[in-house]
């Protein structure tokens, strides 16, 4: 009994400072419309400065009253506010994917600025105390630290004065209505950037509050745990359905209480013990039951609203020519590369291949997948098991076809089994499911290196998913052609796979399906009453976009030979890849393929070159290792996703909206390609370096649209943009008023952010 | 028996009773009009006959089959088809392709296939949107765009369909011209149930009325009956209380 109560009272100080943290998520949420997952990694960084200020080994040694003040009132708030400045409210009129992904890349950007200032040296320990030490008192019996009861105490404080401001006071009026219509708000006299501004401060303090009283359960600090703490809340944010706070702070301390009683019965007998790992993901499990528990969502008009994201739609003759053009480039590309090159430009079509999947679950369909690199690492075990075993060599063995039909099938299945919970509720609670997913996995399965002995109900038996920390992944050996040993073949292989991904895709978003995907996207309630069961169609698009998610994934296992368990296939990982196929344009096959090639070039090139700045030049050595080096590895990639509220539609849509306008000037356009073909032919000849060819590559690709809009201006002036209106002028318009005229006039009464113009 | 018949149907939001004990009739063929100020409850009553809202109590069924158990899309394949107040268009597709991609959706549970591009071609131009067709749906006019919705529902081939105020953003020409629409439409055998705020169309195209105010029916009958009903009037106008208070 006395073990019961010992396990309650710590449930309920764990499920107090969940609390606090699922409030913040509240306030946000309710006032801005986007869920911040962010959140976390404000909590993270938080704490964080709260061990600079406080340590005494390593920091400045602050007493700890006034370093969590400055802290919790002025840091935390601080970046809030600095977030929803500089990023959030470039949001306005953007998808909820959109909505989605830039607080993924805030939250990415947090972590890497974490890790670049404090924890580049890994030995360094950063170990956070907590209030009064080990101090307290007796509670029920119980011996509870003063550091718990404040956690208590302060949730009790907050949940009480956020019900009263959300619902009785009319700045909570005033808040709420600026995510309902943030237009209608400002026309009325309100001011929604305001309210906006003050709720995302009062969240960031509430993330960094429970950053700071989470933080000593931990020790050691690491920039991952951390942030996966505070997520550890999100599942009793979602018990409240983001809006209530009564109801988040019962589900948290529910969620307490479940860790806690866990933790008892896993220590209790020793036919457990295999569990305990499980507590971990416990939180992340309990967010499924949540999403079982929610009644589903009513369906709802989704009123049409523009949307900043713009997607063609390619022809089936354009697609074939594309992926013929991708397949020859590549083809004439590895001719010049030298190995690691060829390594590096593997590497960004196996995980183009990845991002693929994505395309057509997010692009098409506005479905979210956070967990594509768990399918990776699904498929991974599954074919390795599959055609080597613990038993077998790697080296000698051939990937085969079955390995991967069975590792696509069975990525498939799980897919559709992780969706289905989720699919009866808004897109938003698909991509915390498949969150949740990958925490799962990533602690249940990918991390377990060591078999694991199993005593359930009197069987005994042997769970082996990552032997020994690492996997050699077999590559193909078909038709006589040497995938294993030539890298070259093995590249080519994925691209051919690459196009034909592509082109079905296309063939797909074409086809009937294709529009039953779209319309179900723009508006469930009209599908729905048109007799579509929107349920089944979610389901199998999201179970074939696991399959290609599993199908990629192995390719880019066997692109890299030797896979080990420690972060390849973490959940932040999958964040990372999700951000920069959006990045890349979402809705198209070619933005998966640069969100690939960008991330393998940011990750290992660019970091390269600087390193190699560093060795040429030691006396700025800070500069260009510790600096650039570190800021491109660590920040870099979340910087490109921060920027998407300005560009939306990606940087694909982007590159063909320049190009469109040449389209006819195609003496011009062939006289580039020309000159391309002659500068690789000099490179293959080795007349010219590969830097060479690449910067005149680089520069033509700059300098040639606007040479060829210069000389051939009669051909492609039909389609120039607008040139706009003047001050002066009276416009009159003698055809359908159109989307870019609403924008113009929405610009001038201030109702988007102005981006350009005057 | 009526094709749609809703009994007693009450639902509150909160403390906010939107429609309480109405009863509303509808007939294969014909144009049953309901009207009511803003706020009335009738967007609330399309929402509860297509499965978008549960009531509290009451019934709802088509051609004497219950409704109340039954999903949306299950609805829809029992043929009733809708529009909305607050445009639904697939702002990706064009013109055509909203029409089309309502056929195709058809194809999928009807056992009766239809040739979805002939189909569709036929719906264009029945609804004079033709020239439209390759049109993303998103840049047309408003008017226009409230024809492509009811196009897209036509194609479900419905036994019965709710329309949502139809005629708002079409001309005055054009307006003339959908209520010919409607009733050839109805000619055909379709049951039609309009919500319209032109009380001068639905006068004109209606054979019954069905009048409702805070969620009650206060009158019910031909356009003649509702035109000289006093508590019709007052729900419009307001004039009846004053004088009363005065």
């Amino acid at each position: 009994m006395s073990d019961f109560l010992a396990y309650t009272v710590l449930g309920i100080c764990l499920g107090s400072i969940y609390a606090i943290a699922a409030a913040g998520l509240i306030v946000t949420y309710t006032t801005s419309g986007i869920f911040n997952f962010a959140h976390g990694a404000i909590g993270m960084l938080s704490a964080i400065f709260y061990w600079q200020m406080h340590s005494s080994e390593g920091g400045w040694g602050i007493p700890s009253l006034p370093a969590a003040l400055i802290t919790v009132l002025v840091f935390a708030p601080l970046v809030g506010a600095f977030l929803e400045i500089v990023v959030m409210r470039n949001l306005e009129g953007t998808s909820d994917i959109t909505k989605l992904v830039t607080p993924v890349a805030v939250l990415l950007a947090l972590n890497g600025v974490a890790t670049w200032v404090w924890f580049r040296d890994i030995n360094t320990p950063h170990v956070p105390a907590s209030f009064y030490g080990l101090d307290g008192a007796k509670v029920f019996g119980q011996f509870v630290s003063y550091h718990q009861m404040i956690g208590v105490v302060l949730s009790v404080v907050v949940a009480g004065v956020l019900y009263v401001l959300l619902r009785k006071t009319r700045l909570g009026v005033t808040m709420r209505a600026t995510v309902d219509d943030r237009s209608l708000l400002m026309l009325n006299g309100g001011r929604p950037a305001r309210m906006s501004l003050a709720a995302w401060a009062i969240g960031a303090s509430l993330a960094g509050l429970a950053g700071v009283l989470l933080s000593p359960q931990l020790g050691n600090l690491t920039v991952f745990a951390l942030t996966l703490l505070v997520f550890d809340a999100y599942p009793s944010a979602l018990a409240g359905r983001l809006r209530s706070v009564p109801l988040a702070y019962a589900g948290a301390i529910a969620i307490g209480l479940v860790v806690n009683y866990w933790q008892w019965i896993s220590e209790a007998g020793t036919k457990w013990v295999a569990f305990k790992t499980l507590s971990s993901a416990l939180p992340a499990l309990l967010l499924f039951v949540v999403l079982l528990l929610l009644p589903q969502d009513r369906l709802r008009g989704t009123v049409v609203t523009r949307t900043r994201e713009h997607f063609r739609v390619p022809t089936m003759r354009q697609s074939f020519l594309w992926g013929g053009v991708m397949i020859v480039t590549v083809l004439m590309l590895q001719a010049l590369m030298v190995n690691s090159a060829v390594i590096t430009l593997a590497n960004g079509i196996a995980l183009g291949l990845i991002s693929i999947s994505l395309v057509l679950l997010t692009g098409y369909a506005g479905e979210i997948n956070l967990a594509a690199y768990t399918f990776a690492g699904i498929a991974t075990i599954v074919a390795w098991q599959f055609d080597v075993g613990p038993t077998g060599n790697a080296t000698q063995t051939s990937l085969s076809v079955g390995a991967i039909v069975l590792a696509t099938l069975v990525c498939a299945a799980v897919g559709a089994l992780i969706a289905l919970p989720a699919l009866r509720l808004r897109g938003l609670y698909l991509g915390l499911a498949t969150f949740a997913f990958a925490v799962v996995i990533d602690v249940m399965v990918i991390r377990q290196a060591a078999p694991i002995d199993v005593n359930l109900f009197g069987r005994k038996f042997q769970l082996n998913f990552f032997t020994n920390g690492s996997l050699t992944v077999p590559r193909p050996n078909w038709f006589g052609v040497d995938f294993v040993k030539s890298q070259r073949n093995f590249l080519m292989l994925m691209t051919v796979l690459f196009v034909l991904i592509g082109i079905g895709l296309v063939t797909l978003r074409r086809s009937a399906f294709g529009r039953m995907i779209v319309a179900m996207r723009d508006s469930p309630a009209a599908c729905a009453t048109l007799g579509l069961n929107i349920i089944q169609l979610k389901l199998v698009v999201f179970t074939l976009s696991s399959a290609i998610a599993g199908l990629g994934g192995l390719m880019w296992a066997a692109q890299q030979r030797n896979i080990t368990n420690q972060g390849t296939f973490q959940v932040f990982a999958s964040l990372t890849l999700f951000m920069i196929a959006v990045v890349g344009g979402i809705g198209y096959v070619s933005g998966a393929l640069l969100a690939g090639i960008f991330l393998s070039v940011l990750s290992v090139v660019m970091p390269n070159i600087f390193l190699k700045l560093a060795t040429d030049y030691p006396s700025l050595h800070w500069l260009f290792e510790t600096g650039l080096g570190n800021f491109t590895k660590f920040v870099g990639p979340a910087l490109v996703g921060i920027g998407l509220g300005k560009n939306p539609s990606g940087i694909a849509n982007q590159i063909m909206e320049g190009f469109s306008v040449l389209k006819k000037a195609k003496t011009g356009v062939a006289i580039w390609i020309g000159a391309e073909l002659v500068l690789w032919f000099l490179a293959w000849r080795e007349i010219i370096g590969n830097w060479t060819f690449t910067l005149v590559t680089m520069a033509g690709a700059f300098l040639a649209p606007r040479i060829i809009v210069s000389v051939w201006h009669d051909q492609v002036a039909a389609d120039l943009p607008d040139a706009g209106i003047e001050d002066d002028d009276l416009v009159g318009l003698s055809r359908p008023f159109n989307e870019s005229d609403r924008d113009r006039y929405d610009a001038a009464l201030g109702l988007f952010p102005v981006t350009g113009g005057r | 028996m009526a094709l749609l018949e809703c009994r007693d149907v009450t639902i509150a939001f909160g403390g906010v009773r939107a429609l309480s004990g109405v009863d509303i009739v509808a007939e294969e063929g014909t144009i049953t009009g309901l009207i009511g100020p803003n706020g009335a409850g009738k967007t609330t009553m399309f929402n509860c006959v297509t499965g978008m809202l549960d009531p509290n109590s009451g019934s709802i069924s088509l051609d004497g089959k219950d409704l109340s158990k039954l999903q949306p899309y299950k609805r829809a394949r029992l043929g009733i088809a809708r529009t909305f107040q607050r445009l639904e268009l697939f702002t990706s597709l064009s013109v055509r392709d909203n029409i089309r991609v309502a056929g195709e959706i058809r194809n999928r549970w009807h056992k009766g296939r239809i040739d979805v591009a002939a189909e569709t071609q036929r719906v264009l131009d029945t609804m004079r949107i033709a020239h439209l067709a390759e049109r993303l749906v998103s840049e047309i006019p408003t008017g226009m765009a409230r024809r492509v919705e009811m196009g897209r529902a036509l194609m479900t081939h419905p036994r019965i369909l709710l329309l949502d105020e139809p005629a708002s953003g079409q001309d005055e020409q054009e307006t003339v011209e959908f209520g010919e629409l409607l009733v050839e439409l109805a000619a055909t055998g379709t049951g039609i149930l309009l919500v319209e705020h032109d009380v001068a169309l639905v006068m004109r195209v209606c054979s019954h009325i069905q009048v409702l105010d805070f969620g009650r029916i206060i009158a019910g009958g031909t356009p003649e009956d509702i035109r000289n009903n006093q508590q019709v009037i007052a729900a419009y106008l307001g004039e009846e209380k004053d004088e009363e208070s005065a």
